[in-house]
């Protein structure tokens, strides 16, 4: 099948709407949605997991009472349901980030991709490297170090670092194949987070 | 709601909505199960001047899988509703942790596959471009396995406490 499709997809190159002599509008609309698509499905799958971590909602839904209030709300009346809130303020987020995706030339998209996709790795392991730090290391009162704005700083270096120093090719390359890597790794963090309360109960 | 809940009771109309979401589930899986199928499937020899084509129009079953995965996650999301007080809390006095934590991943999971679906009918689309076969082929599996794994769990849950349990 995949020889199949090789093989229909080199003729269709030929057929392609460029190939055609299509407007170069829709070429560029097609390109522009590719764009704002895979830019979506990364950003997407980030923030969600950056915002079920975090535990921030966009709104709370009380199933009990029916009722709906903005933001992060206590258990009242029932239990709260935040999975809308994070779903809805993902999406909405995404959908700014995937708009302005559109708008910057492709090799600053293709940096930016890497620069986010690292920051959500080295953020939170700069907030645990400190925590074990003051845990098992520290021999002064370190607790002023245990605050993710703390951990930011070194989070943020390191992001640059990695950033500047990543071949813009592997970059271009490694586009894509964002699409699949972002929401894999937010499973297994959104997975390991539930293996305390549930699975090794 | 309530002017339903006045023609039918309301666990009805609940077991009514879970079975339409298992239909649609069922053919769900039908459509994304022989798509990734065939992006997997073995490459066919050419014979001639013939070009061996699959028997399964992979290509064709893209927009009924997008329009049926996000069909299928607003009614789970509405269902979820009923599964959050009415399942959920019996299912943990019960110590069904496991349960609880693999519809939990379920959800995780459901909503993955969402924010891929633009990605994936990008991919789809006529002609198909050589350039993204690779990436194509493998978001239509984490589909199809995001499908599967969302059946599994959620027939689990149903037997808990649903349709015919």
């Amino acid at each position: 099948m995949t020889q199949t499709l090789d093989a229909g997809e080199g003729l269709s190159q030929f057929d392609s709407p460029a190939a055609r002599g299509a407007p170069t509008s829709t070429v560029q609309t097609g390109a522009k949605f590719g764009t704002f698509a895979i830019t979506f499905g990364i950003a997407f799958a980030l923030l969600y997991t950056v915002y079920e971590r975090l535990n921030w909602p966009l709104f709370t839904y009380h199933p009990v009472l029916g009722n709906l209030d903005f933001g992060r709300q206590p258990t009242g009346v029932g239990p709260p349901m935040f999975w809308y809130g994070w779903i809805v303020l993902a999406a909405a987020s995404a959908l700014v980030v995937a708009c302005a995706a559109t708008i910057i030339p492709a090799r600053w998209l293709r940096q930016a991709t890497v620069f986010c996709c690292a920051l959500a790795v080295l953020w939170p392991a700069s907030l645990a490297g400190l925590r074990i730090f003051i845990v098992d290391w520290a021999t002064f009162d370190a607790d002023f170090l245990n605050s993710p704005w703390v951990a930011a700083i070194p989070g943020f270096i390191g992001t640059a670092v990695i950033t500047y120093y990543f071949p813009a090719r592997l970059a271009e390359r490694l586009w894509t194949s964002w699409l699949l890597i972002v929401p894999i790794v937010g499973l297994v963090v959104l997975g390991s987070s539930l293996l305390q309360p549930w699975f090794l109960r | 709601m309530n002017i339903i809940f006045s023609i039918i009771r309301e666990d009805t109309f609940w077991k009514i909505l879970l079975f339409i979401h298992f239909l649609l589930a069922v053919g769900l899986l039908a459509a994304v199960t022989l798509q990734a199928v065939a992006v997997l499937m073995p490459a066919r020899q050419m014979a001639g001047h013939f070009i061996d084509r699959s028997p399964v129009p992979a290509a064709g079953y893209t927009a009924l899988i997008a329009i049926v995965y996000v069909l299928q996650a607003l009614m789970g999301a509405w269902i979820y509703i009923k599964y959050r007080t009415y399942v959920r809390i019996p299912m943990e006095q019960l110590r069904h942790f496991w349960t609880v934590g693999s519809f939990e991943l379920k959800e995780h999971v459901v909503t993955m596959g969402m924010g891929l679906l633009p990605a994936y009918w990008y991919f789809w689309r006529q002609p198909l471009s050589a350039e993204h076969d690779n990436v194509r082929r493998w978001v239509t599996v984490f589909l199809a396995l995001s499908v599967w794994y969302a059946f599994i769990v959620g027939h689990v849950a149903n037997d808990f406490r649903g349709v015919g349990s």
